[in-house]
């Protein structure tokens, strides 16, 4: 038999995954593809967020959506629903997207005709955050209903989203949520992030978000 | 869940790396983990197996290093686990600190032939 040895291999984990993530993001430059990824919890609004900005954006620019879930495809037909080509991506049971499985969401979409794609990652306030998926920004929503002391429980996700969407702002009145308590604890942990209070469901304050990504857009 | 995702990802670089250098098998695999890192060692042990069931590696054994929360405090120098002292120096109650250890999760080597 032949004799062990050892072999010093000494790589990060997430060496590889960041280097599929510049890859992707280099290919999306090659389309003029702007990639937004999109996080939360479940339920806070991801989707009604979503078609409320592809209403919104439809007439000037193409876009899509990769829907990522654990099962079933209701968000994706609920996107495509509002005019933006989807697909929709099985996790088996992983609890995030890496850069790989975004490669093949961004594959089986086909991006090249696309001004703008949507990434909804996995319901989940934890583990997205640690992954690059090649997206040139990273968005977060908190929904009102959720509380102003996420920041404090979850501060990861809050210290590296380039905006943080408040959803939900319409029920306001029914929770004790203090939004300027949450920007300060925000701005503790990310002082440039952007925070616009939206409602996806009356559309108040979507012009902000939707004026935002024309911005972003513009200087890609 | 997350730790499956991670074990994958682990079983990836390791063939890669079993391919480049044309090994023919691997005895263990040996994983640095901080205590700060996403991943519970308990958990990476527990799916480990499941992960590895249908391929070339179901032989193979895992053997995990856990790496403490270490910070270094920026007033006295004391170094100190930041998770059982709360971030706060026990020496001089500071609460300013450089890490210096926890986030790693490395494949730090491979035992094989
Ligand atoms: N009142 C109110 N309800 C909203 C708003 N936005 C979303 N909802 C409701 O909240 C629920 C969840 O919304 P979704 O858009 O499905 O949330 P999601 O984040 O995509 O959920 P998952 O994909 O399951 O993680 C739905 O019943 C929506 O109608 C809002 O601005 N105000
Ligand atoms: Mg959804
Ligand atoms: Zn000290």
């Amino acid at each position: 038999m032949d004799e062990l040895k050892i072999f010093t291999i000494n790589k990060n984990i997430h060496e590889d995954n960041a280097k599929v993530a510049n890859e992707t993001r280099e290919i999306l430059k090659s389309h003029n593809t702007y990639l937004i990824n999109v996080m939360s919890s479940p339920g806070s609004g991801k989707t009604t967020t979503l078609v409320s900005t592809i209403n919104a954006l439809k007439e000037e620019m193409k876009i899509g959506v990769i829907e990522a879930d654990v099962d079933s495809d209701v968000d994706a037909r609920t996107v495509q629903n509002a005019g933006a080509k989807a697909v929709q991506m099985h996790t088996g049971g992983l609890c995030h997207l890496d850069a790989t499985m975004t490669r093949a969401g961004i594959n089986e979409l086909g991006v090249e005709d696309l001004d703008l794609v949507f990434l909804e990652n996995i319901g989940n306030l934890i583990c997205p955050v640690g992954y690059d998926t090649g997206a040139m920004k990273n968005v977060a929503i908190l929904s009102v209903p959720e509380g102003d002391d996420k920041p404090l429980k979850y501060p990861k996700i809050f210290s590296k989203v380039d905006v943080l969407i408040v959803n939900k702002i319409d029920v306001m009145e029914h929770f004790d949520f203090k939004l300027d308590l949450l920007e300060e604890r925000v701005r503790k942990l990310n002082k440039d992030v952007l925070i616009i209070p939206i409602s996806a469901k009356t559309g108040d304050g979507i012009d902000l978000w939707v004026n935002w990504i024309r911005e972003e857009m513009k200087v890609r | 869940m997350h730790e499956l995702g991670i074990v994958y990802e682990v079983i990836k670089i390791v063939d890669g790396f079993v391919k480049e250098n044309n090994l023919t098998k691997v005895d263990t695999i040996v994983l640095e983990i901080g205590q700060l890192s996403q991943a519970i060692p308990r958990f990476i042990e527990d799916c480990y197996p499941a992960a590895v069931s249908e391929t070339a590696y179901k032989d193979t054994k895992l053997e995990i290093i856990s790496l403490p929360a270490n910070g270094k405090c920026k007033l006295c120098n004391e170094v100190y686990n930041i998770i059982n002292h709360r971030k706060i120096c026990p020496k001089c109650n500071g609460e300013d600190f450089t890490l210096i250890s926890g986030q790693e999760f490395n494949i730090k080597e491979i035992v094989g032939y």
